[in-house]
């Protein structure tokens, strides 16, 4: 692509010569495993983006689809990245209806916005990724976010159910519908969930969305120590659906803590706390705290649960398994960290994953090691955060699927040219 | 060279051979007799007679089968139970049907990680008997869950009353072994929840058999809520029954199921199952709220206050799992029932946001009056998805023309109201007219080229789901009443 390609921005031509010079701060803080954009583009409609793909492609240049960029450190570097095209000026809401159950917006939406129009009709979309100011729902369905709220709720595949999307040569079309239940054509918003922009760019969903639990309370049980918490966490994962969301928080300052999230009819809840409770004594944990907090409700108490504290330089590993396996996994992880190295980490029983964020000195060393673990174990491991020195040579997904060629023939299918996020996947597609 | 949709005797004969030396004489259906048996599945309008069935007992077989097609350039269509409901394995343009019928192991149970992975041939309500004693369940129930299969199950995204609730076949499979068109066996997802790359498990399931041939899943279990209320209330109209469902979808309650059935359907079921509907009443609402018991109650409660705020003449809880039992035989049942009403049926499909079901009901009364034809409602309210049963008698081709010309009337609405041609039947052969009307070129073209990644030759299960011209099109309602 040569600098004076022109690019629409709506009705808006911009060039990349002026896109670069306009841009730089906006184009750097979008910057991916070091590699900077040549243009950044914010279509204000859904025609405007497909103008805007139609007009890259033209120009063999290479686009990254992106919406406030908040979670955009998961993935490869891009192989080549053009241009970084922001869904987040794609805010509208596109139809609400309460009765049904489903809403329908624009993929720039963020999920705070979406849980302000929700909220009034005492509805959520139960989702719970971090920074939900800063995540927009073409994030969310891209880089196929979760909390622990997903334990309870099921993931991104089970809400959305009709997604439009731009394909990689322009072309605005849709799967799925506004209707909870539809097998019409291919589920094709399940190849769009998780796949980083790679096969089209969504631009609008719908989801199905849930009632608000009428009642929410938050424990927290600290424990002696790791041991003493991980053994609590198949009684944990046994609770039943009113155990919104379960995390451990384990900070290697500080007691591991058990932080649960209930939520639904008041006498289920005080059933499931009663029971938590006696978990506790049980395992001579104490209860820390125990808050109905009424004013309070699970969107707002879901941070205690979810957020892993940890700092900006930390390599963050995802690795999961089954549930049984879920201790040795945990234990194995921690038992490879060196005394140089500072780790902290969330464990959720039911979904059997653990977050780690680890300090470390030496990033490559201790991905190698941790995927050396968790592959001795069949679990998967994510890599979901790595310092840009590692962009080359970092593997973010093991082990690789079986299915990996079958994946490269769909990548091909749906994007010939390779201009949609190239080699930001699984195995570089 | 072209795939070969039909064989002459000669081929038909080599293949039969082939196939025989894969799966064993027994294996291997050849006989007019046998192969009738196999002409059409719950969709009768159309039939067509396979070349041949061959029933693999091995994913191993099924790919040297599949191979052996490959090489031959033969078409191949999969085959369940035969209980689909849009002609999705009608072999009209597949000489070879392979069915599963013979893969029917279990796998693996694996009851603290909630797991099964389960052969294609497996019969649905088998998974849920198999691990009941550990106090768990595969939730998604389709009707015809004492016939139909795991494979039959994935390749249609099957539903079933308890969807409301916990989701369809898809929101329940983690993983399934899938052999492509070339023979190659692929293992996509798989028991761990975080799987890496593509969701294909995803996009495989309701891809109606078109991607290859499912042959083992890897299920999620759930436990069996510790209590369970099912309640029928009674109501004098339809339109009393639908704003009931509306009332409780808006007071934050998500039942387990809200199934509803008219005064048709009512009078059916109660004359063959006796299970002591009023049949003078105008519709029936069966609902049912699951979750822990300590809760229940008071759910209950503001459920039956919400019924009878909208006038219902009653409301009445099974008392135990024997009136449970009763009430679910009925609705589950309802279909059977119909026969008692007419010569013959046909039911759609179609799906509307929930709360335009007084909407499509009223639209489905005017085009049944206007097409003169009796149009009974037994449908899962709560998801909005309808199944009204035209009733006719095929030997009337004046009447069956007009059922047709109603079915599709019925679905055009459901779109217009923003809603779906199917909500759990599938496309199949019976209604790739409708997901024209559904969704335009270019939406096809993309459900195309995913298809061209799974079966780039076209081989596995052709003439479905996507229209191939106009001019089939313009055949097929012809070749439907030559049928009948």
């Amino acid at each position: 692509m040569t600098a004076a390609d022109p690019l629409r921005s709506g009705d808006e031509r911009v060039s990349i010569r002026e896109a670069t010079a306009r841009d730089v701060a906006a184009r750097r803080a979008l910057a991916l495993g070091g590699v900077v954009p040549h243009a950044f583009v914010t279509p204000p409609t859904r025609a405007a983006l497909a103008s805007c793909v139609r007009d890259a492609a033209a120009a063999g240049a290479a686009i990254v689809p992106l919406g406030l960029g908040a979670h955009r450190a998961l993935g490869h570097a891009p192989t080549r990245y053009d241009v970084a095209l922001s869904t987040r000026a794609l805010t509208r809401i596109v139809d609400y209806a309460p009765g049904d159950m489903t809403v329908t917006v624009e993929s720039g939406v963020t999920l705070a916005a979406l849980d302000a129009v929700l909220a009034p009709e005492g509805q959520w979309l139960p989702v719970d990724p971090p920074l939900p100011e800063q995540t927009t729902v073409g994030g969310l369905i891209a880089a196929d976010l979760a909390g622990p709220l997903a334990a309870s709720q099921g993931r991104v595949r089970d809400l959305v159910i009709g997604t439009a999307m731009t394909t990689a040569d322009g072309r605005e079309v849709r799967a799925g519908g506004r209707v909870v239940k539809n097998v019409a054509g291919y589920d094709l918003m399940k190849l769009m969930i998780g796949s980083l922009g790679t096969l089209a760019v969504v631009t609008e969903a719908t989801f199905k969305v849930r009632p608000r639990p009428q009642t929410t309370r938050l424990l927290a049980l600290t424990c002696a120590d790791r041991t003493a918490a991980l053994a609590l966490a198949p009684r944990l994962a046994d609770l039943d659906e009113v155990a919104l969301a379960i995390s451990m928080i384990d900070d290697a300052d500080a007691s591991p803590t058990w932080q649960c999230l209930l939520g639904g009819v008041a006498a289920d809840v005080e059933v499931v706390a009663t029971r938590i409770r006696a978990e506790a004594r049980a395992a001579n944990a104490t209860v820390e705290y125990d808050d109905d907090g009424a004013a309070a409700e699970a969107c707002t108490r879901i941070a205690a649960v979810r957020d892993l504290p940890r700092t900006a330089a930390d390599v963050v590993v995802r690795a999961a398994t089954l549930r049984t396996h879920i201790i040795d996994l945990v234990a194995a992880l921690h038992g490879s960290v060196g005394t140089d190295e500072r780790v902290r980490a969330r464990v959720d029983p039911r979904a059997a994953t653990v977050t780690l964020a680890l300090a470390t000195g030496d990033a490559a060393a201790a991905i190698a090691r941790l995927r050396a673990i968790a592959a001795s174990r069949g679990a998967t491991l994510v890599v979901e955060r790595w310092p840009d020195a590692l962009a080359a040579t970092v593997e973010v997904w093991s082990p690789l699927p079986a299915a990996l060629p079958l994946m490269r023939r769909i990548k091909a299918a749906l994007d010939p040219a390779g201009a949609l996020a190239p080699g930001r996947f699984v195995g570089r597609l | 060279m072209s795939i070969r949709v039909a064989l002459a005797d000669a081929d038909r004969e080599q293949l039969r051979r082939a196939l025989v030396a894969i799966v064993g004489d027994d294996g291997v259906l050849a006989d007019a007799a046998d192969l009738r048996v196999y002409e059409c599945d719950g969709y009768t309008l159309e039939r067509s007679v396979p070349a041949l069935v061959v029933l693999p007992r091995t994913t191993d077989e099924v790919a040297r089968v599949v191979r052996v097609a490959a090489s031959a350039d033969v078409a191949f269509v999969p085959r369940g139970a035969g209980t689909g409901l849009s002609g999705g394995c009608l072999p009209a343009e597949a000489p070879l049907m392979i069915g599963t019928s013979r893969m029917r192991r279990i796998r693996a149970i694996d009851l603290p990680n909630r797991r099964v992975v389960a052969e294609a041939g497996v019969v649905n309500a088998v998974v849920s008997r198999a691990v009941r004693d550990g106090g768990l369940q595969y939730v998604p129930d389709p009707s015809s869950q004492n016939a139909c299969t795991i494979g039959g199950n994935v390749a249609e995204n099957s539903g079933g009353p308890h969807t409301l609730k916990y989701g369809v076949t898809t929101n329940h499979v983690l993983g399934v072994e899938l052999v492509l068109p070339d023979g190659d066996v692929v293992e996509l997802g798989g028991a761990i929840e975080d799987t890496v790359g593509y969701d294909l498990t995803g996009v495989v399931c309701g891809s109606e058999g078109t991607f290859g041939i499912v042959t083992a899943a890897t299920l999620r279990l759930a436990p069996i809520a510790e209590a369970v209320t099912t309640m029928l209330a009674v109501f004098e109209t339809v339109a009393a029954a639908t704003t009931t469902v509306s009332r409780i979808i808006a007071a934050g309650i998500v039942p387990a199921a809200l199934e509803m059935m008219d005064r048709t359907i009512v009078a059916a079921v109660e004359a063959a199952y006796h299970a002591g509907f009023p049949t003078d009443a105008g519709a029936v609402l069966l609902i049912e709220l699951d979750g822990p018991a300590a809760g229940l109650p008071e759910l209950t409660s503001r459920v039956v206050e919400l019924c009878r705020d909208s006038g219902a003449r009653s409301v009445r809880a099974a008392a135990d799992e024997v009136e449970r039992a009763a009430l679910w035989k009925s609705r589950k049942r309802a279909f059977g029932a119909v026969g008692r009403l007419a010569p013959s049926y046909c039911t759609q499909d179609g799906v509307v946001p929930r709360t335009r079901l007084p909407e499509i009901l009223a639209r489905i009364e005017e085009i049944g009056a206007r097409h003169r034809l009796r149009i009974g409602n037994v449908f899962h309210a709560g998801d909005g998805n309808i199944h009204p049963v035209i009733l006719f008698d095929e030997r009337d081709r004046d009447e069956t023309v007009r059922v047709l010309a109603a079915g599709r009337e019925i679905l055009e609405a459901c779109l217009a109201l923003g809603g779906s041609v199917t909500g759990e039947h599938g496309i199949g052969i019976e209604k790739i007219r409708e997901l024209a009307l559904t969704f335009g070129p270019d939406d096809l073209a993309l459900m195309q080229r995913v298809r061209s990644a799974f079966d780039p030759a076209g081989r596995a299960n052709p003439g479905k789901i996507f229209p191939t011209g106009a001019a089939c099109i313009e055949q097929r309602t012809p070749r439907r009443q030559a049928a009948m």
